[in-house]
This record gives C-alpha cells, sequence and structure tokens, in this order.
C-alpha cells in the first residue's frame, strides 16, 4: 500500500463521518467502543471489589476497632477518675475523722492529765496533812513527856532541897505529900 | 522511541493491538497499571493491619477515614457505608488517574507510525504508550454508566419503587379538589423533565471529566511544543503541571461528589424534606 492509498482510505472515512448522525458523530469523534467501554467497566468494578476486599473492609475494620479502643479507654478513664473522686472523698473523711479523734484523744488526754495532777496535789497535800498532823502529834507527845518528866525532876528538887533545909530525911509519906504540892503548884 | 511527530493529541484513545472484537488501547494500559498500583498499595497498606499502625497504613487509614467522613456528611452515616466501596473507589480511581497521567513520560513516550512500506504514516506519526485513563471517553463513561445503574439499585431499595417514581412525578405539597388534578399533571410535566435530568446527568458526568483532563493533557502538550529547544520543553509546561495536580484533584472531587449529591436527592423521603422544612 502506497500512501496514496492510505489518503483514500482516509477520504473515504471521513465521507462515511459526514454521513453519519449526531451521535454517531460523538462515538466515532471520541472513540466509543463497546468492547473499551466493558473492559473499561469491568477492570473498574473488578478494582472496586478488590479495593473493598484488601483496603475497605480491613482498614475499616480496624478504624472501628481503634474507635471501640478509645471509647472504651475514655469510659475506663471516666471510671478511674470517679473512683479517685470518690477515694479523695474518702481519703478526706477519713482524715477528717482522724482528726477529730485525734483532738478528742488530745483533749481527753488533757482533761486526764488535769484530773490526775490535780488528784495527784490532793494527796500529797492530804499526804503532807497528815504528815503534819504526826508531827505535831509527836511533838506534843514529846513536850508531855518532857514536860512530865520535868514536873518529877521539879517535885525531885523540891523534896531534895527540903530534906536540906530542915535537915533530915524526909519519909516517903513527906516526900509525896512535898511532890504533889509542887507539882500541883506548876500546872 | 520519541516524541518527535507527534502533531496532536487525538480526541480518542490510540489502539495498542486487537484480538478479534477486543481492542486494547494506551488509555486501557494507562488504567490498568492505576488499577496494580492501587491494589499493590492497599494489600501492602493492609497486609498486617495493626492497632498502632505503619507509615503506609497510616496514610491509607488517613485517605479513607477522610473519604468516609466526607462521604457521611453527604449521604448520612449509613448510606455512605453501604455505597462507600464504590465512592471510595471512585475517587480514589480518578485522582490516583489524573496524577498518574502526569508522570513524564505518558504521552511522550511511544513509537512512529509508519506505512508497511516505511513511510511515515499520514496524519498522527505517534502513537504514545501510555494516556490518562480520564482522557479516554470510554473510562469515564464506564464509571458514569456504572453509577447511574447503582444509582437507581440504591435509589430504589433505600426507599421502594413507588416512592422512587412518586419522588420524581407526585405532587409535592398537600392539595386538595381541583387544585390536585391540575398540580398532578403539573408534576407530571415536572416528572418529564426530571427523567431528562436524570438521564443526561451521567453524561454530563463523563464529558466533565474527560474534558478536563483531556484539555489538561492537551494544554501540556501544546505548552511544550510552544519552545523549540527540546532539552527546555519541560520548563514551559512545568507551571502548568501544578496546576494540572490541583485540577486532578479537584475534578476527582466534583465527580465523586456530584454522584454523591445525586444519590442523596433521590433517596430524600418525604418525611425527610418535612423535617427539613
Amino acid at each position: 500500500m502506497t500512501v496514496s492509498a492510505f489518503i483514500l482510505a482516509a477520504t473515504d472515512a471521513t465521507t462515511e463521518v459526514a454521513n453519519q448522525g449526531p451521535v454517531e458523530k460523538i462515538v466515532d469523534k471520541f472513540g466509543l467502543h463497546w468492547s473499551l467501554f466493558i473492559s473499561q467497566l469491568v477492570a473498574f468494578l473488578i478494582v472496586c471489589f478488590l479495593l473493598k476486599k484488601f483496603a475497605y473492609g480491613p482498614v475499616m475494620e480496624m478504624l472501628e476497632q481503634r474507635k471501640q479502643r478509645i471509647e472504651d479507654g475514655e469510659a475506663k478513664l471516666l471510671e478511674i477518675e470517679k473512683q479517685l473522686e470518690e477515694s479523695e472523698a474518702q481519703k478526706a473523711a477519713l482524715l477528717e475523722k482522724a482528726n477529730i479523734d485525734a483532738k478528742r484523744m488530745i483533749t481527753e488526754a488533757r482533761d486526764s492529765v488535769t484530773a490526775l495532777s490535780e488528784q495527784k496535789a490532793q494527796e500529797a497535800v492530804a499526804q503532807a496533812q497528815t504528815i503534819l498532823n504526826k508531827a505535831q502529834e509527836a511533838a506534843r507527845a514529846e513536850r508531855a513527856a518532857m514536860a512530865a518528866e520535868l514536873k518529877q525532876e521539879f517535885g525531885r528538887l523540891v523534896v531534895a532541897t527540903t530534906s536540906q533545909v530542915v535537915g533530915k530525911e524526909l519519909n516517903a509519906a513527906d516526900q509525896k505529900r512535898i511532890n504533889d504540892e509542887a507539882v500541883s503548884s506548876l500546872s | 522511541m520519541a516524541a518527535e511527530g507527534h502533531d496532536h493529541l487525538p480526541a480518542s484513545a490510540e489502539v495498542l493491538f486487537e484480538l478479534g472484537w477486543f481492542k486494547f488501547t494506551n488509555s486501557t494500559l494507562m488504567m490498568l497499571i492505576v488499577a496494580v498500583f492501587l491494589i499493590v498499595v492497599a494489600q501492602l497498606a493492609t497486609k498486617k493491619v495493626t492497632l498502632v499502625p505503619s507509615r503506609l497504613q497510616n496514610a491509607v487509614e488517613w485517605i479513607l477515614e477522610s473519604l468516609i467522613d466526607f462521604m457521611s456528611g453527604v449521604l448520612g452515616e449509613s448510606l455512605a457505608k453501604r455505597t462507600f466501596w464504590f465512592f471510595g473507589t471512585l475517587f480514589i480511581m480518578i485522582l490516583f488517574s489524573n496524577w498518574m497521567g502526569l508522570i513524564p513520560g505518558v504521552g511522550t513516550i511511544g513509537f512512529s507510525n509508519v506505512t508497511p512500506d516505511g513511510n511515515p504514516y499520514p496524519g498522527d506519526t505517534f502513537t504514545p504508550l501510555l494516556r490518562g485513563a480520564n482522557a479516554d471517553l470510554n473510562m469515564t463513561s464506564a464509571m458514569a454508566i456504572a453509577f447511574a445503574l447503582l444509582w437507581f439499585y440504591w435509589a430504589i431499595t433505600e426507599t421502594s419503587v413507588k416512592e422512587f417514581f412518586a419522588h420524581i412525578f407526585a405532587p409535592k405539597g398537600k392539595f386538595q379538589g381541583v387544585m390536585l388534578v391540575g398540580m398532578i399533571v403539573v408534576f407530571l410535566f415536572v416528572g418529564l423533565i426530571e427523567v431528562a435530568s436524570i438521564a443526561f446527568r451521567p453524561v454530563a458526568l463523563m464529558f466533565r471529566l474527560y474534558g478536563n483532563i483531556y484539555a489538561g493533557e492537551n494544554m501540556l502538550e501544546s505548552i511544550m511544543n510552544i519552545v523549540p529547544i527540546d532539552a527546555l520543553k519541560w520548563l514551559a509546561a512545568l507551571p502548568f503541571y501544578f496546576l494540572e495536580l490541583l485540577v486532578g484533584l479537584i475534578q476527582a472531587l466534583v465527580f465523586t461528589l456530584l454522584c454523591a449529591v445525586f444519590l442523596r436527592l433521590i433517596c430524600e423521603h418525604e418525611h425527610d424534606d418535612e423535617h427539613a422544612h
């Protein structure tokens, strides 16, 4: 085939196109062809199917899983925060109670110490009083004993003196009478 | 294998080989490369899915999670989850087809067309090995028609056949007597317009995407052809590559968003409207 044969063929084709309707002209101009259309359509649907199987399915499932995990995590976080708040409140309540108990115990201890010291002071005072009384009693007894001894000594001295003044030995009755008189004069 | 003699970007994809009725074009090859790339990435990312993700798993999760959140905003959570296999693939497929069409070599590496006797073929003398997948109306129409079929299926299963037709033809609002008869006639006419609108939506979708991507590739090629020095051709096209990256993303978003909005509109129940009002 020569170039002129190709030109002739092209001219025939041009004449054929001129006789076509508007739709045929468009189809011819843009190269629309059933086999091409169907092959492109099938290829596109195959890509749709493969992407759905290999990409959309697994990725969507993973996104869903991740979303679920995030939601679960959020829910757990809220629960933990709630528990933390509860435990904070519980801790605060316990601290408050412990504080009140401690204050009460301190007050009780203080009261107890005051009462004890008072009691001890009273006991000490009582004991001191007893000791004082005993000492006074002892002093009184000792004084009485000394007074009795002094009286006896005085009577004996009066008798001795009387005996020396009168120059004779006094008998027992005289000695007793003089002694009694001397002692009675002292009281 | 060079771009010499590539005088223009044809409106249709070029056939690389034919097996009987089956044609294999450079855009089909590009589409298969994109598909294999996406499947391999998906496989690698989800080979060992863990709660603490790897970098790739994290990136894939980010893309999919952002997409499903976006779709949920348009369709509602339930419908978004049900249809995500389609809308997710639609967005990812369009986006990566658009972006991979910008890789240097796509549209510039190919073979020269010669006649059997070794002379240059009259007309386009160069066939690129790869062509942007969405710069082929067969690809965009395949996605648009697939959406159209699923659109009706989802609309009917989300509501019912009766509700589906009532949504299109039944009078909206409460009327009685002569007013009701008048409204039935009016809404029957409105329904016919709606049917025409529904029928044209997939066509608009396929041509919008095709037109934008084809125009972008054409523009890049034309800009490069302005520069006479081969070594500097890329420099002239460089700013437009950034523009095309943005166009690729926007077109993927537009196609997916429009499909989602169409589905949302047709799945809206009468009581949804009342709630909305």
